[in-house]
């Protein structure tokens, strides 16, 4: 088989996976011939730095929407700024600052298997659940707060949160890596990530063969949530206060990422590698932005398009097989 | 699950509860605050929801069919910086109140394009929407409100016809049309049948892509009407314009029972949904909740009713089947 004969069928397979290398080689070229400059490991570091709190997120978002059955989570950004919220005010009401991630993960968690359970038991449509929770736990971060920052994060995080490795941030390489990690690992080599795939792909068959998935669902939405915790924990590490604005716009940008990253938005297809590449590319497209001096008004602008683009061509490759 | 036809203007249980709701809260809001009942504050309470009946009355639509539209608070946006822009520009009033709905269908048209004829689900769709008319707004008003506008557009929406502001009359006219399409057209019939299953609609027959087309349409155009009386009423148009709009819209047309499944609805709830919301944002206001708070309460009611709903859905289920059983008891008895 010759190269050309490789791509072609490469490119009739997965339209979507074309075109995240595509735009990466844009992207790659752009930057290349505009500002060359950009290449650097500061660069690296800061584009990286970005990229922990949208890849968390969008790990969970994938999951949620792999397992089919119109799987969303809208709520992530409002669950991001809230379990961040919660973690100081819980500090500032006296709990040990050692305890400070594991507030900031369980919160994230219970707020996610609220949505679990009010999907999976209620049978309520998600994208209405999460929308209503996602004003919700938005709100309820603004309120709480009233909208100014929140100060007293422990000074033993910070070494953590901005701290690098060579070029690469720490919470990227202690938390993202090994969490995509045991995604793609779960996923592929146990029953329970096929039973994802088999639920997603067709629920009332995966109900026939006995897989529970009420209960798969629950745990799932609530890991989404867990996650969008520890992004919440990344964001007091990094940025030193806890801010009620900490998840703005993450689950439009997620939701894109998951997409782009080629999981398909019914369910049952797709993988967490993908992902991982549509989050950094994302990351990248944003920040070159910054450097070329674009308004980042303009950002939430060109993820929605990409949203779009992408959800287009992938209907496009399937009207053509 | 949903019923097949439920008539779109009866007086069913479910407005009947939330008739008695909205006069409850009314009545604890104004043994709470001594500015509630006042003339004044019911005024500004109706005066509030004008954008969010218009809104509502799309979206009402949108959901019975089975879609959804998370962008229409921005579309407002777009369409009132049009308006505000024809007005500093000196255009008629009466121009100008017409630009809005005809900018808004516009907008309707490129939704309707990406969602109905890209075939993307109206929720993913809209969403990336959003983001992109977001920027769009920002790009327009280039980081500084339109504020100051003239008044001549405010005397034309608020000129009084037969006593009533001319606002009243528009939105009666908006919802009897919608209400004759609805009952009186196969459209109505058609929406419905595509909100029941969409699959069933297309065998049968109907133009399901140009039904959803329309309604895509008649939401913008709504969304684009309500632009023409916010910058009316206000005479500013801010960055964050409608950033609410949105999910108030959902929960108040959820609230007033159509089904968010699709296939059946009720204006009269919707009108409902929109007044039980609005007093509640206004009455928590007066006692003293902080606005802030307001996404809070419109989110868990959302959920609230919702799972209300579910919950009471299951209990008549399950009397049904004790019902059964013992009549069954009885018979072998």
């Amino acid at each position: 088989m010759t190269l050309t004969a490789g791509a072609s069928r490469l490119y009739r397979k997965n339209l979507v996976l074309t075109l995240l290398c595509g735009l990466w080689v844009a992207l790659a070229l752009t930057l290349l011939i505009g500002q060359p400059s950009i290449l650097s490991g500061a660069t690296l570091t800061s584009i990286l730095q970005f990229a922990t709190l949208l890849a968390l997120v969008s790990l969970g978002q994938a999951l949620v929407v792999l397992a089919g059955g119109a799987g969303i989570d809208l709520s992530v950004g409002g669950n991001v700024s809230l379990s961040a919220i919660a973690g100081v005010m819980a500090l500032q009401a006296g709990v040990p600052a050692v305890l400070l991630p594991v507030v900031c993960l369980l919160c994230g968690f219970l707020l996610g298997a609220v949505n679990g359970l009010l999907i999976a038991k209620l049978k309520i449509y998600p994208l209405i659940v999460t929308l209503g929770t996602f004003y919700a736990y938005s709100g309820l971060a603004l309120s709480l707060t009233g909208g100014a920052a929140q100060s007293g994060v422990p000074a033993w995080v910070l070494p953590w949160g901005r701290g690098v490795l060579g070029d690469i941030p720490l919470p990227f390489l202690t938390l993202v890596i090994p969490a995509f990690l045991i995604a793609a690992l779960l996923l592929s080599f146990t029953s329970w990530g096929r039973w994802i795939y088999a639920m997603g792909f067709n629920e009332h068959s995966a109900r026939l063969v006995g897989i529970p998935v009420d209960r798969a669902r629950i745990l799932l939405y609530s890991l989404c949530g867990m996650l969008a915790g520890g992004a919440g924990f990344v964001s007091l590490s990094w940025l030193g206060s806890g801010r009620p604005n900490a998840g703005v716009n993450l689950e439009l940008e997620s939701l894109t990422a998951a997409l782009l990253g080629g999981v398909a938005i019914f369910g049952g297809k797709g993988g967490v590698a993908g992902v991982f590449a549509a989050v950094l590319l994302l990351v990248t497209l944003k920040t070159s932005m910054l450097q070329f001096g674009i308004n980042t008004v303009w950002q939430v602008g060109v993820v929605g398009l990409l949203l779009i683009a992408v959800l287009l061509a992938d209907r496009l490759s399937k009207t053509r097989s | 699950m949903a019923t097949s036809f439920t008539p779109a203007l009866k007086f069913s249980g479910r407005e009947l509860t939330l008739a008695c709701v909205c006069l409850v809260a009314i009545v604890i809001f104004s043994l709470a605050s001594p500015y509630f009942a006042t003339l004044d504050n019911l005024t500004t309470v109706l005066r509030n929801s004008t954008e969010l009946l218009l809104i509502g009355l799309g979206m009402t639509l949108l959901l019975a069919m089975g879609g959804v539209d998370v962008s229409v608070g921005v579309v407002m946006g777009l369409a009132a910086i049009v308006i505000g822009q024809l007005l500093n520009a000196g255009v008629s009033p009466g121009l100008t109140a017409l630009s809005g709905p005809l900018v808004g269908a516009v907008i309707g048209v490129i939704s309707a394009l990406v969602v109905v004829v890209g075939r993307i689900p109206a929720i993913v769709g809209t969403l990336g929407l959003y983001g992109v008319y977001r920027t769009a707004v920002f790009a327009l008003l280039g980081g500084q409100w339109l504020s100051g506008l003239p008044d001549s557009l405010t005397q034309l929406v608020s000129a009084p016809l037969l006593g009533l502001p001319i606002t009243v009359w528009v939105i009666a006219l908006a919802y009897g049309l919608v209400w004759l399409a609805l009952r009186r057209t196969p459209y109505g019939l058609h929406l419905l049948a595509i909100g029941n299953s969409e699959d069933k609609a297309r065998l049968s027959g109907i133009a399901v892509t140009r039904v959803r087309f329309a309604t895509f349409i008649i939401s913008g155009l709504l969304c684009g009407l309500a632009a023409t009386f916010y910058v009316g009423t206000y005479r500013n148009v801010e960055m964050t314009i409608g950033s609410q709009l949105a999910l108030e819209a959902i929960a108040a047309v959820v609230l007033g029972g159509t089904g968010i499944m699709g296939g059946h609805c009720s204006l009269l709830g919707t009108v409902l949904g929109v007044f039980l919301l609005r007093i509640l944002q206004n009455g928590l206001l007066l006692i003293g909740v902080p606005s802030l708070w307001q996404t809070v309460v419109t989110g868990g009611l959302l959920l609230l009713v919702l799972t209300a709903e579910v919950l009471s859905g299951r209990l008549r289920i399950h009397n049904m089947n004790l019902r059964k059983n013992r009549l069954k008891g009885e018979g072998t008895a």
